[in-house]
């Protein structure tokens, strides 16, 4: 089989290991984390774009490696090639090996913020262009710099005001690292935000599943040629709809 | 006589001390308060927020113009309390349960702030109970909820289930928004109204407390 993978560029290098291990042919798309950062709509253009590029004959599916992230994946259609995409709310359950793994977690530590080797080295953001921005790099000199200080500082309370709702930093370990950095430079960024650190395990299972070809029903949704992707909000999070003309 | 059109910059250009500054001035060449507001603040925001929908202001713009505009309206407050005018609305707002962010939010609190509601702000990851003891207490007319989850967003609807439960869902309008959330999912839940960006809720909510008046 030869399949086509467009994924964000947070899951790299959980994407290149099951890529390189896959028994299947697969061509690689990475797209910027900063689709994450312009909402459902414009993530959703830009997505549909890759995804009509992919042509019957040369590819068996479009593999997507990305959860529903912010409904960015609601209305993608399929037109020639299948769609497979996992059935998560988010990339923290795929690099959790499990949405209910992430449901669990989420409800017994509310207040958590997650970062993993992607995150790290291609997570943050430049500008906080909209509302779903990723305000980790917040800087005060720069906002001063932008906006006076008087208003600079405003920005600075305002933008770092959600680090309150926060209490701990989990680094979400895929096993990949090639020595300590990450870890130790999501534990820096805990201390820096006054936050406790934590690290856990992840898991490389749904990455795998995903670029390999083992889609159980349960944990990955088959949109053939002609249905679109719909968010469900329920327990398995997307459902495959017929594309009305 | 003072200049209305130098307040509408003012706050625009999210200039909270000079915004302050010139209404102080036009208070003291006798303009009125009502003339202030629905002459510079009013159409300031209105054009902060078209900027914003052309993508030519950003969120820290907009944030700005907002501190701006609530700066100017602190030193009329007295003055519009003495003519018996009253907020354009009474709104309860907050993030859903289970869901910590409020940037969105807050944009949005600061935008009805500065369109002349009155807010009531309960933050993030609000149980459905805090909304409907907020509406009974504060007899507000409008329920803001946000949600910046899709993980989340079923809240949304629990908290619309329990506002019917406890018989308030007739003395409300509730609108939703945040970004996962769409005009389609509002219809599904029952909500009255979704708007798609900060600057929209504010418009939203002028419609609501004018069909509820």
């Amino acid at each position: 089989m030869r399949y086509q993978l467009i994924s964000c560029e947070v899951l790299f290098r959980e994407m290149c290991d099951a890529v390189a291990r896959s028994p299947h042919q697969v061509d690689v798309v990475f797209l910027s984390k900063g689709l994450h950062d312009l909402g459902g709509k414009a993530m959703r253009k830009e997505l549909q774009q890759k995804i009509d590029a992919v042509k019957a004959g040369q590819h068996d599916a479009v593999l997507m490696g990305y959860a529903l992230c912010g409904n960015g994946l609601d209305g993608l259609v399929a037109r020639e090639v299948p769609i497979v995409a996992p059935r998560a709310h988010d990339c923290i359950a795929l690099l959790m090996g499990s949405r209910s793994k992430h449901a669990e977690f989420f409800e017994a530590n509310p207040g958590t913020y997650f970062r993993s080797t992607g995150w790290l080295e291609r997570g943050k953001s430049g500008h906080q262009l909209s509302m779903g921005a990723d305000l980790s790099g917040t800087n005060l000199d720069e906002l001063i710099e932008a906006y006076g200080a008087d208003n600079g500082r405003y920005l600075y309370e305002e933008f770092t005001r959600y680090r309150a709702n926060y209490q701990q930093l989990v680094y979400i370990e895929s096993g990949l690292e090639p020595d300590g950095r990450f870890e130790e430079a999501a534990r820096d960024e805990a201390a820096e935000k006054g936050w406790a650190f934590r690290k856990i395990s992840g898991s490389l299972d749904l990455f795998r599943k995903l670029i390999h070809g083992e889609w159980p029903e349960e944990e990955f949704l088959l949109v053939p040629p002609g249905h679109r992707i719909a968010a469900s909000y329920d327990e398995l999070v997307i459902r495959a709809e017929r594309d009305a003309p | 006589m003072a200049d209305l059109e130098e307040l509408r910059e003012a706050i625009l250009n999210g200039d909270a001390r000079r915004a302050d500054s010139l209404t102080r001035e036009a208070i003291a060449q006798g303009v009125e308060p009502l003339a202030l507001i629905n002459q510079s603040m009013v159409p300031a925001m209105d054009e902060a927020g078209r900027r914003f929908e052309c993508e030519e202001y950003f969120v820290p713009e907009l944030l700005l113009a907002a501190r701006a505009m609530k700066a100017a309206l602190e030193p009329l407050r007295p003055l519009l309390a003495a003519t018996g005018a009253r907020a354009a609305g009474k709104v309860v707002i907050g993030t859903v349960k289970g869901d910590l962010h409020d940037i969105g939010k807050n944009l949005v609190a600061s935008l009805l702030e500065g369109g002349g509601f009155e807010v009531i702000d309960l933050g993030a990851d609000v149980s459905p109970q805090k909304f409907i003891d907020a509406v009974t207490n504060s007899g507000a007319n409008i329920v803001a909820l946000s949600a910046l989850l899709t993980v989340t967003m079923p809240s949304m609807r629990n908290t619309i289930e329990a506002l019917k439960q406890a018989g308030l869902r007739d003395r409300v309008k509730v609108m939703v928004g945040g970004a996962p959330v769409t005009q389609q999912f509002a219809d599904q839940i029952g909500a009255d109204g979704y708007s798609e960006n900060a600057p929209s809720a504010v418009a939203l909510a002028r419609r609501f407390a004018g069909s509820a008046a």
